[in-house]
């Protein structure tokens, strides 16, 4: 007989240890050890097997894996932890004793630990700490705007306004902002760094409703890691576009709550002020290193001489290019040196193309922002994307130009609109003076705009017409740019008009042919040849079949009537609109009787499911359950919507859309750029 | 000793001077004193060593203060407090002595400051010589108070002693007399008061009773202690110390331990220590004097790049899991969504009572019209908290999303159009019965049909026409119908509850086989039942005539044409439920599941035979089968199909489909295959040769299976269930032993209506064409071909 195995000693058991083990085996409290999970990422368990692990036990316990405490054991920081313990009664003590001088010499070499070695640690890379930015931004943007009370110290507050407007700047400078989404929660940003997508939600800058059940004690300590993390990352980011770290800080600017122009960026290259990024915006005072950087690249493309000739014979694609190309666009610069391999140097070179589009979208325009509007974030946006902005003085100091500025293109404003909104265009600027003290100043050449056109367009990765989005109109929906509609789920009309829109621009483009803006008319007897669901589009010859089924229906229906067949024709031919959707929803909609050959192999499906093991049969009912569900909450919305037009009575927009891809009647004036 | 030894040398008292006699060992404390008291004077050293080197008496002398040492030694080693208290009454006393006295003193023994005052003096050296000393009456009371007690009762209460003359007794056994007189009462006790002079310093002593005069002294003492002074006037707490451990090495060290060598040489430890700070000072990293940057503001921390020489991918362990990314938000959370977005006044009222973890979203989506009008997020610091929470506290799991198309896992059939023929499409339906058709049967030759009907009736129809040819009602719903399988006959079985009629059909057979029929019954009729079958069911022959008979069958309608036949009636104790035929057309089997033992009973025609095989009842019988071509009998009961061998008359095997409820059995005409239908939905396919457990189990009806059926020709099979389809299935069994039967679905017949829940009742295939006939609670027939 071998030796008895003892209970416990070996197997999964051996693997996992409770919470409170661990807390007896690291000899800290509930507290320091929770602080020490945050800090160093160690994260509770599931065990396979409940039972084994908890040794007959399923009662609900967290475990961790003991290597992972192991891990903790050696932690300088969980030394830390007990020498302020011991600082702390020490320190309490002296207080008690009343011995000041003690009590101070005390406080004076409080123990404090840094963090530098955990985000080493758990970040052993670059891109690792880029992978894991979102909630350190989402935090740190939540505590920027907080108020300082007994339990948000000040200093945390002030160090994560800065690292915010730190890393702002950055990502305006690399120009790496890509989407932008106003939700009820607040603003989300996305941004690409490094291939790296970085998603953070701003609050709406309000005085934020601070509940009582939050842990703050919990959130100061991801705070604390947090804010080493974007320290360390603002480091490494401004370093690598050459720039001095930390940046500082213009003293009277920031007391006029200039936000972000309060920081001034110098390059580590030469030493003089790149300052207030209006210039750079420009491209003409790009730090030298990069235009360096630029040259050495452009030698390298020099290099792969015939290849690049080849492209450049092919042509159109050098004249597509961005006016201001006589060097290599930024991003390819970034491009070449972050990644050498290149899959094919045309699919390449669109890519960069098209990115270095939505980089430049606001280039050229000058943004005004009204008061009322939230500059904290347009101005972050207008400039990532190459605009120039300037603001009211009420809302911060430091505008690069004055409201009556003549090169302003558009004007931001988010208020009702008092009086005559086109009378502008008539009246001189010197007889509208009269009536500026009480209305605001109206300027011929600019577009007043609702906040939302700059967010589309960002979003559109184009400049969108203007209509719709003019001070007091009813806004289009804004749509979340972060949905990628899978089949099968319900896409919004607005994106179909979206994405088709980008088809036929993109169509268009290869043409280069210019459509008049006034193709715009739609015909209205084409209006009534497809009005469907908008699922089936593409199957020309089922709908073919599906309107010669229809057709017979409604025949048939007109025959139940007692209608004779000329009289029914007459019908028809009288009213078009009506007749016929009329017939189709009656007939079509509930039962689209299949083919034979569809309904064969309808069949033989089923009979195949027939066939299925227990196993298959269970996993294929639930995917199917699950496409079902899905299937569901679309239909739901399409209901929905079809409900909405009914009582609205508009015609159906979904015409537009499928009329889009056809070649003929195509809205141009959508694309056509408004600048 | 050794302890206390220590702690008096390290809080030596520099006055008492006997400590550190007491401190040392008997020779040794004598010369330590001797040191201390010359301090360090050479030349007393030598004046001292004479004496003891030259007198005898001087050495007795000595040799008796040894003993006195060594008393004293032995009285410190119980307790240091005692010593004190010994050293604290030598001064005391010392103040009271008077030198000329001494010698009578009971305590000069103690006193070692006499001793070196002796010493020092030397004219009372010259003196302590000559005058002899008296002897010494050594006092070994602890009590050491001056005061000679004279009154000796012990510490016992005093009012003992109230009624006696006395207050005690001396030491000599003598009571002690009160000393009242003149002090009878308050009155005289004041007046002797106010005659006292002294009486302001007199203290009454109660053991004595007496009043004490206090002396001057005494008075002194008591102010001082008043006043919250040192008792003894004399003693001075600020005395200067006297540094034992000194600098200044003496000549006879306290400790005879060689000097280690860590004396003489600097402490490396402490030097390193000393560099340290140095360097750090040099360094700039302590700045003396310095005060520590009070705000720790995070920029005070220095930032550099920490990912400077990363090397590029550092494995974190497989166990590691990151953080997975929040979702990104839907096109419902835009401030501005599209309209069919927003929820409906309902779907509002639902998300409102559902309990908060299980929304499926944790916001309502809104619409405003403009930027503006947004407002505030209330529960943004909420959602951080939460998502800080999954952080640290949720278990993280690695699940694997199924990425599979759900088509590749149906399997891949062979297209049915391959295995053609099977019956495909209702070809005709029969009407005419008003009630369930529970069973029919087709004749031998494939021409007609009988079916069985709650109705009371059955009905003969030709096939192909539909046409119904004749009808027999009964007196009981019938239960079961079937054809003797014999060709040369046409002998229909019909089970109307009890009873079981063999009725011969005219007209339907050439006259030949219908004269073999008649003669059949006509023979059976004239045998004898013998007792073990008449005990077993009641054999007779009801009606030849053509005219109906009048027991059991009512006029025929008009349209039967044919006269009904001659007509052989089996009566059992119990309901029949269903009735089978062997091949051959000479057995057949019965059964009443009601009727315990006598529930499978099987009858041979030709002799008038009715047996029962079994002894004991082995459950609920449900179906029964001959076996197509070997003698083997199946018995299908709630849970089993027990096949016994009729030629050796054992059981030969056991099937078990492993359901709750066998419904029907058919067996492959060739034999070796058996399918089972359950009424719980189930199909189950037997290889005899295989296995006693299903080759294969299919689930594909919604209810219950009502019966199964093989086709005799074709490689068929086919079930029909409640759920009203009949499911037509390729089985094609492969003489290759080695082959797996094949099972392909090749058609489901949506054949009847449901009624009250039931379906499809029974199904059989044509015995030559590819037909299937199904008959079903709506109280119609189907042909399918």
């Amino acid at each position: 007989m071998g030796k008895k195995i003892k209970k416990g000693e070996k197997g999964a058991v051996t693997n996992y240890i409770t919470r409170a083990q661990a807390v007896k085996k690291l000899q800290i409290s509930l507290a320091h050890f929770r602080r020490l999970c945050i800090l160093k990422g160690v994260y509770p368990r599931e065990p396979r097997n409940k039972k084994k692990v908890g040794k007959g036990s399923t009662a609900p316990r967290t475990y961790y894996y003991r290597k992972d405490i192991q891990f903790l054991l050696h932690e300088p920081v969980l030394h830390k932890l007990r020498e302020q313990k011991i600082f702390a009664r020490k320190l309490s003590k002296a207080i008690a004793k009343r011995e000041w001088t003690k009590a101070k010499s005390l406080e004076d070499n409080r123990p404090e630990y840094t963090l530098d070695h955990i985000i080493k640690e758990r970040y052993p890379t670059f891109v690792d700490a880029l992978r894991d930015m979102d909630d350190a931004l989402s935090m740190t943007f939540l505590f920027a705007t907080l108020p300082a009370t007994d339990k948000i110290k000040s200093e945390h507050v002030r160090t994560c306004q800065r690292l915010c407007a730190e890393f702002q700047h950055y990502i305006m400078i690399s120009r790496s902002l890509r989407k932008v989404f106003l939700s009820i929660k607040g603003i989300y940003y996305q941004a690409e760094i490094k291939g790296q997508t970085i998603t953070w939600i701003v609050p709406f800058q309000f005085s934020q409703h601070v509940p009582n059940d939050v842990d703050f004690r919990v959130m100061s300590t991801f705070l604390e890691l947090y804010e080493t993390l974007i320290g360390f990352v603002n480091y490494k980011l401004y370093s690598e576009v050459n720039l001095v770290y930390p940046p500082k800080v213009d003293a009277d600017r920031d007391a006029g709550a200039a936000g972000l122009t309060a920081y001034i960026l110098e390059s580590t290259v030469e030493k003089d002020i790149v300052s207030t990024l209006v210039a750079q915006v420009d491209g003409t005072s790009v730090p030298r290193a990069e235009k360096a950087q630029r040259k050495q690249t452009q030698k390298r493309l020099a290099s792969l001489a015939d290849k690049l000739t080849e492209i450049e014979d092919d042509g159109e694609d050098a004249e597509a290019a961005p006016a201001d190309d006589e060097d290599i666009p930024r991003a390819i610069v970034a491009a070449t040196t972050d990644e050498e391999v290149v899959p094919t140097l045309d699919t390449w070179k669109a890519k960069e193309t098209e990115l270095s589009g939505l980089q430049n979208v606001f280039k050229g325009c000058v943004f005004w922002l009204a008061r009322e509007v939230p500059r904290y974030s347009l101005e972050f946006v207008i400039r990532a994307f190459g605009g120039e902005v300037g603001w009211d003085a009420s809302s911060g100091a430091g505008s690069p130009f004055a409201e009556d500025d003549t090169r302003i293109t558009h004007h931001i404003i988010d208020r009702p609109i008092q009086s005559t909104i086109t009378s502008t265009e008539t009246v001189a600027s010197s007889d509208s003076s009269a009536a500026a003290s009480a209305t605001p100043q109206r300027f011929d050449r600019r577009e007043y705009l609702q906040p939302q056109w700059v967010y589309d367009c960002v979003n559109a990765r184009k400049l969108l017409r203007t209509s719709g989005y003019h001070a007091g109109e009813t806004l289009p929906p804004h749509l979340s740019p972060f949905v990628n509609a899978g089949e099968g789920e319900y896409v919004p009309e607005e994106a179909m008009a979206m994405s088709s829109d980008n088809e036929q621009e993109a169509v268009g483009e290869k043409e280069s042919s210019e459509v008049p803006a006034d193709a715009m008319e739609v015909d209205d007897d084409e209006e009534e040849v497809d009005e469907e669901e908008e699922d089936d589009e593409d199957d020309v010859a089922e709908e073919a079949d599906e309107d010669e089924e229809a057709l017979h229906q409604a025949e048939l229906a007109a025959e139940a009537a007692g209608l004779s067949f000329s009289e029914y024709l007459q019908q028809q031919a009288a009213n078009p609109n009506t007749a016929k959707p009329s017939g189709k929803k009656t007939a079509v909609k509930p039962a689209k009787k299949p083919t034979a050959a569809e309904a064969e192999v309808a069949e033989r499906k089923e009979l195949a499911i027939m066939m299925m093991n227990k196993k298959d049969k269970h996993l294929y009912n639930k995917i199917q359950f699950g496409k079902a569900r899905k299937e569901e909450a679309a239909n739901k919305l399409r209901q929905k919507k079809e409900t909405l037009r009914k009582q609205q009575g508009t015609p159906t927009p979904i015409q537009k859309k499928r009329e889009a891809p056809g070649p003929v009647k195509k809205p141009s004036a959508k694309k056509g750029k408004t600048a | 000793m050794k302890r206390s030894r220590s702690k008096t040398r390290t809080t030596a008292a520099p006055s008492q001077n006997e400590d550190t006699a007491l401190a040392a060992t008997p020779l040794e404390s004598a010369l330590t004193a001797l040191a201390e008291a010359n301090d360090s004077d050479a030349a007393v050293h030598s004046s001292d060593q004479a004496p003891t080197v030259n007198d005898s008496d001087g050495l007795d002398e000595e040799e008796d203060e040894e003993d006195e040492d060594d008393d004293d030694e032995e009285e410190d080693d119980g307790d240091l407090e005692g010593a004190e208290d010994d050293s604290s009454e030598d001064s005391e006393a010392l103040d009271e002595i008077d030198p000329d006295e001494w010698p009578s003193s009971d305590d000069q023994e103690f006193d070692s400051d006499d001793e070196e005052e002796t010493f020092r003096d030397n004219s009372v050296k010259v003196l302590r010589r000559k005058v002899p000393l008296p002897e010494i009456d050594p006092v070994y009371d602890p009590d050491t108070s001056d005061e000679e007690t004279t009154n000796t009762i012990g510490n016992v209460p005093k009012e003992w002693y109230d009624d006696f003359p006395h207050v005690g007794y001396s030491i000599d056994g003598k009571p002690i007399m009160k000393g009242t007189e003149g002090k009878s009462d308050q009155l005289d006790e004041f007046l002797s008061l106010m005659d006292d002079p002294n009486a302001w310093r007199s203290v009454y002593d109660k053991i004595e009773d007496k009043d004490v005069v206090l002396t001057k002294e005494e008075l002194e003492m008591v102010k001082r202690i008043q006043r919250g002074d040192f008792p003894d006037a004399n003693s001075n707490p600020y005395e200067p110390t006297v540094e034992w451990f000194s600098s200044q090495t003496m000549v006879t060290p306290l400790s005879a331990a060689p000097e280690p060598k860590r004396r003489f040489i600097p402490s490396k430890w402490e030097a390193r220590r000393i560099m340290h700070i140095v360097r750090a000072i040099r360094q700039g990293r302590i700045v003396p004097g310095a005060k520590k940057p009070k705000n720790t503001d995070l920029h005070n921390q220095t930032f550099f790049d920490i990912w400077g020489d990363s090397i590029e991918p550092v494995d974190r362990g497989i166990m590691h899991i990151a953080a997975p990314k929040q979702a990104l938000p839907d096109h419902d959370e835009s401030y501005n969504p599209p309209e069919e977005y927003l929820p409906t006044e309902a779907e509002k009222q639902e998300w409102k009572a559902l309990d908060a973890p299980d929304r499926p979203r944790n916001y309502l989506p809104k619409k405003f019209d403009n930027l503006r009008s947004v407002p505030g997020y209330d529960r943004f610091i909420q959602e951080r908290f939460d998502r800080c929470l999954d952080l640290y506290l949720c278990p993280r799991v690695i699940k694997k999303k199924m990425n599979i198309d759900p088509e590749s896992l149906i399997p891949k059939l062979p297209n049915p159009r391959d295995l053609l023929p099977f019956p495909s499409a209702l070809a005709i339906t029969f009407k005419g019965h008003t009630a369930r058709i529970r069973s029919f049967s087709v004749d031998p030759t494939g021409q007609y049909m009988a079916s069985g009907s709650d109705d009371q009736t059955v009905r003969l129809w030709e096939l192909v026409s539909g046409r119904c040819m004749n009808t027999w009602t009964f007196d009981d719903a019938i239960a079961s119908v079937a054809w003797n399988p014999s060709k040369s006959l046409s002998l229909l079985s019909v089970v109307a509850r009890t009873k079981v009629h063999l009725i011969s059909v005219p007209g339907i057979a050439g006259p030949d086989i219908t004269a073999a029929t008649e003669a059949l019954i006509g023979h059976i009729a004239t045998l004898q039942s013998s007792p073990t079958t008449a005990a077993l069911c009641h054999w007779a022959k009801t009606s030849s005539s053509p005219a109906p008979s009048s027991s059991s069958s009512t006029p025929l309608p008009p349209p039967t044409r044919h006269s009904a036949g001659s007509r052989l009636t089996l009566t059992f104790d119990k309901p029949v439920t269903y009735l089978t035929w062997h091949r051959k057309g000479d057995y057949l089997s019965t059964v009443c599941p009601d009727a315990a033992t006598r529930s499978v009973l099987i009858h041979q025609l030709t002799k008038r035979v009715s047996q029962n095989p079994f002894k004991t009842a082995k459950g609920l019988v449900q179906r029964v089968t001959f076996h197509p071509t070997k003698p083997f009998f199946f018995v299908a009961t709630q849970r089993y199909v027990r096949v016994y061998n009729l030629a050796t008359q054992k059981l030969a095997t056991k099937l078990q489909p492993s359901t709750k409820w066998i419904s029907s059995l058919a067996i492959h005409p060739q034999g070796d295959n058996v399918i089972v239908g359950t009424y719980d939905k189930r199909l189950a396919w037997f290889d005899m040769d295989l296995s006693s457990k299903p080759y294969k189990t299919l689930r594909y009806h919604k209810q219950a299976i009502r019966n199964v059926s093989f086709h005799p020709r074709y490689p068929l099979f086919a079930s029909a269930s409640d759920d009203g389809n009949v499911n037509i299935f390729h089985g094609m069994v492969y003489s290759d032993l080695l082959m797996n039967p094949l099972i392909v679905p090749v058609k489901t017949l949506r054949a009847h209506q449901i009624v009250d829940g039931l379906g499809v009742l029974h199904c059989e295939f044509h015995p030559t064409q590819p037909w299937i006939i199904s008959s079903g609670a709506d109280g119609t027939l189907n042909l399918f071909s």
